[in-house]
């Protein structure tokens, strides 16, 4: 079975006719990026996965409905998000972040992998989130996700406005926790992409126009004709 | 010099009870974007609940039962407020207009049902004969019953501090204040924090209503409906959702309003309006205001 | 075609029969009592309608309109009494002074919006009711107001045999109102309030001043409500607190809620209606048949804003485009169930 399974997602957002009967397998322990041109709702996708916006169809993880469910109680099965913009609370410390995010009883384990992750979380846990950089909110967003037992993770332009270092970082976490975590990876970021992702879905206009592996971002005529940019861009 | 140490405490006073009046409107409408007419309901239920504890208590008043009569009525005031929420606030979801609305609607029909009851006339609020003594402080004499709303508040102040620093519900609120969606993101029902800071909000203005009560010399439900305009103000200028933002303009507005009085009758409340005015076109979001997500 | 194509004849004829009535004394409009209480109603249905151009149609939620309504009413009242202009000068300046205080007001008023914009008009309101009410430069008469002094004002509103002219003064009011309100609506400011009101952040990017239109709807509905606190006075024959009060602006709020938000016929409706059941249900908790209901459940009932403030419940919760929201409903039903 796959982790997530969507069948004819359809989604109306203040009258405009967003997703037109999205269909798509995210398989079990892999990662799978989702592309696209800007507009062509990947974040809708994403966020309606959430529950943020209602729609048609079936959206399945591990085979349970959760199409229509509140949010808590989407996240409550296994589904962590990681926003685009972070959303960390800036007014909360770092550790409040975290200690928010954190679902179970006992979580020192996991503490413990978020800080070797990122070792900066556990120094500045007591510092405002709102003073943090960009890259460090990243930081913030990425290992409140990680806290708790997930079925899968979803991604949203993780990389979107770091400065090129930070990008490295960001890519270098994500890889490490791709390996033992299914995840669904919206980014513009090509070379991340080509690191990372197993499987690839490419959505056109609200549609599902390519789904399959990953061998054809290699190959810059169709990056360009699907994406609308050129194979290398950073 | 006594003269204006009394106006002064007086002032805090005063400026206690629009404490406790605001830190319920400012959670409110801080977390919930729901801007709460029926908060005066909430004072007036919970100056009749404890006014008629305190009746039943017997002729004879002790702080013991003051006390008790007064968190009694701010539990009745905290009840009634969860159930407002639960029957009306949460089936208009995100319509915050006609959230607001819908308390207007609570305010008339409760202001209404007690008017029915109990009449308008005041009734005077049996109190311990302790609140008629005068404390000296500095020279200056106050009634005793001003040191009460002072602790009351600072009371309600530091609990609540406790309450958002120290609980996890109140790591749910500090966070919801500022991302209602992302609390849900998180997996938490953002909506338990909803009722509960509802019921607290019902219980500080329950308490509040107690002790106005008091201090206006009678119980009635007339009474309520200044001291909820001077909680929008205090609110406002202290910044919404925020609870210290709300203890800092209530004590500010308090003394002002008394200062002002002192030298014109009647020139407090204009001058608080204008103040309003001022910090308007300063600073909008208030004294301590997070900007609304 | 949502309006049914007899509602505006049926509308004509309705007026032309409210003119008419008082001219002869055998239906109730030819009896002063009713003649009072209907031109109350007309001054609060037309006052329903100056709320409903704030909220309405601009979506601006002013918890402060009785101050404009204050303002005419005692304005006018205190230069016609001092014999300062001449009565209708007196109304003309009152309108001025209040369309000058809602632009001040508004301009501080309005760097705020929503529910914040709310408070703070309602903080203005108060002031003013503080002003009336604490008798400042002993002009304003304190608690007990003015009585106007009918020597100053034309004696064909005096006594009250010329009960019916009132009334006609009020009429006439109503429907300068509300053409005033239809013009303003349709024009492409007009327009503009309503865009507002839906999507204030799309008429910026039109690069249209949305501040400048959001003080112009507050300031004509502020002149318009200080012409009928001139009117008021007339039909009162006194100025009182009660009229500056923030009880008046929510009786305001409940009118247009109840009898539709968006349509300005709703609005009047809702106006003209609560005035005329509160009058009347007054008079019905005098009745004996009343006193004999038991106090816990005659004493609330007795005051009307327990009714009415359970009809603004459920109206909010049930039906939010107010009485002409569920006509309009029902007539879309009814057309759509036609065609198919």
């Amino acid at each position: 079975m796959n982790a997530l399974s969507v069948k004819d997602l359809h989604v109306k957002i203040n009258e405009s006719h967003i997703l037109h009967g999205v269909t798509f397998e995210v398989p079990t322990n892999k990662v799978t990026a989702l592309l696209g041109r800007n507009g062509v709702g990947k974040s809708t996708t994403l966020r309606t996965i959430m529950g943020f916006y209602e729609g048609s169809g079936s959206v399945e993880l591990n085979g349970n409905q959760i199409l229509g469910k509140q949010t808590h109680k989407i996240v409550q099965a296994g589904v962590a998000f990681v926003p685009e913009d972070r959303e960390v609370f800036a007014s909360l410390t770092v550790k409040e972040n975290l200690s928010l995010a954190a679902r179970g009883k006992n979580n020192d384990a996991a503490y413990k992998a978020i800080y070797d992750l990122f070792p900066e979380l556990d120094t500045r846990a007591a510092q405002q989130a709102g003073s943090l950089s960009g890259g460090q909110q990243q930081m913030v967003a990425i290992a409140r996700a990680l806290l708790n037992k997930n079925e899968i993770l979803l991604v949203d332009e993780p990389t979107k406005g770091l400065a090129p270092k930070l990008v490295t970082e960001v890519a270098d976490v994500l890889a490490e926790v791709a390996k033992t975590t299914t995840m669904l990876l919206v980014e513009q970021n090509l070379a991340l992409v080509k690191r990372v992702a197993q499987h690839v879905i490419v959505m056109d206009q609200g549609r599902v126009v390519y789904q399959g592996g990953p061998e054809n971002l290699h190959n810059d005529a169709w990056v360009h004709q699907m994406l609308g940019v050129s194979g290398g861009h950073k | 010099m006594d003269t204006f140490i009394l106006i002064g405490i007086t002032g805090i006073g005063l400026g206690a009870l629009y404490f406790l009046v605001a830190s319920g409107l400012s959670l409110i409408y801080g977390l919930m974007g729901v801007l709460n007419f029926a908060h005066g309901s909430f004072l007036t239920v919970g100056a009749f609940v404890g006014y008629w504890l305190a009746t039943k208590l017997g002729p004879e008043t002790s702080m013991t039962d003051f006390i008790f009569a007064m968190i009694v009525g701010g539990l009745a005031a905290g009840a009634f407020a969860l159930l407002m929420e639960q029957l009306l606030i949460t089936r208009l979801y995100e319509r915050h207009i006609d959230q607001a609305l819908v308390t207007v609607g609570v305010s008339l029909v409760v202001g209404a049902v007690l008017a029915g009851w109990f009449g308008n006339d005041l009734r005077m609020f049996p109190t311990p004969l302790w609140f008629l003594t005068a404390i000296n402080v500095g020279g200056a004499m106050i009634p005793a019953d001003r040191v009460v709303y002072i602790a009351t508040a600072v009371l309600l102040l530091i609990g609540n501090w406790i309450l958002l620093k120290y609980t996890r519900i109140g790591l749910v609120i500090r966070a919801g204040v500022e991302n209602r969606n992302m609390v849900n993101a998180l997996g938490i029902n953002v909506r338990r924090a909803f009722s509960t800071v509802f019921f607290l909000g019902g219980f500080a203005a329950g308490v509040g209503g107690v002790l106005v009560s008091v201090y206006s010399n009678g119980v009635s439900p007339l009474i309520a409906g200044s001291y909820l305009i001077y909680g929008f103000i205090v609110v406002v200028i202290g910044g919404m959702g925020s609870v210290p933002g709300s203890f800092l303009a209530a004590m500010m507005i308090g003394v002002i309003r008394q200062f002002a009085n002192y030298y014109v009758t009647g020139l407090g409340d204009f001058v608080v309006v204008i103040l309003l005015a001022g910090v308007l076109l300063i600073r909008p979001q208030g004294l301590l205001g997070k900007v609304r997500a | 075609m949502l309006r049914w194509k007899y509602s505006r004849p049926l509308l004509g004829l309705l007026l032309l029969v409210l003119a008419i009535a008082p001219l002869f004394t055998n239906n109730p409009l030819g009896k002063p009592g009713l003649q009072q209480t209907m031109a109350v109603a007309f001054v609060w249905g037309a006052l329903a309608l100056t709320y409903d151009l704030l909220f309405g149609f601009t979506g601006l939620l002013s918890f402060g309109h009785a101050l404009y309504f204050a303002t005419g009413v005692y304005v006018s009242c205190i230069l016609i009494n001092h014999d300062v202009v001449s009565w209708w000068l007196a109304a003309l300046i009152a309108i001025a002074v209040s369309a000058i205080l809602a632009f001040l007001v508004g301009s501080a008023s309005l760097r705020t919006t929503g529910i914040t914009f709310a408070m703070v008009t309602l903080a203005f309101g108060e002031a003013g009711h503080v002003i009336v009410n604490r008798n400042f430069f002993n002009l304003t008469g304190g608690e007990n107001g003015i009585a106007l002094n009918a020597d100053n004002v034309p004696q064909i509103w005096i006594g009250v045999f010329n009960t019916k002219n009132i009334y006609w003064l009020a009429l006439a009011a109503l429907v300068f109102t509300y053409a005033v309100i239809w013009w303003v609506t349709e024009s492409s400011a007009g327009k503009v309030f309503s865009a507002l009101r839906d999507n204030e952040q799309r008429v910026q990017v039109l690069g249209l001043n949305t501040q400048h239109f959001k003080l112009l709807a507050f300031v004509i509905s502020a002149a318009l409500a200080a012409m009928l606190g001139f009117v008021m006075l007339i039909a009162a024959g006194s100025a009182a607190p009660r009229f500056a009060e923030s009880g008046v602006t929510i009786a305001l709020l409940l009118m247009v809620v109840i009898g539709g938000a968006v349509t300005r016929w709703g609005a009047v409706l809702g106006g003209i209606f609560y005035s005329f059941a509160s009058t009347r249900m007054q008079d019905l908790t005098q009745q004996e048949s009343f006193k004999s209901i038991p106090k816990w459940i005659g004493g609330p009932i007795a005051e009307p804003a327990l009714l009415l403030g359970l009809i603004f419940i459920l109206i909010v919760m049930f039906s939010p485009g107010g009485l002409s929201g569920a006509y309009y409903r029902l007539r879309l039903k009814a057309l759509t169930n036609k065609s198919s």
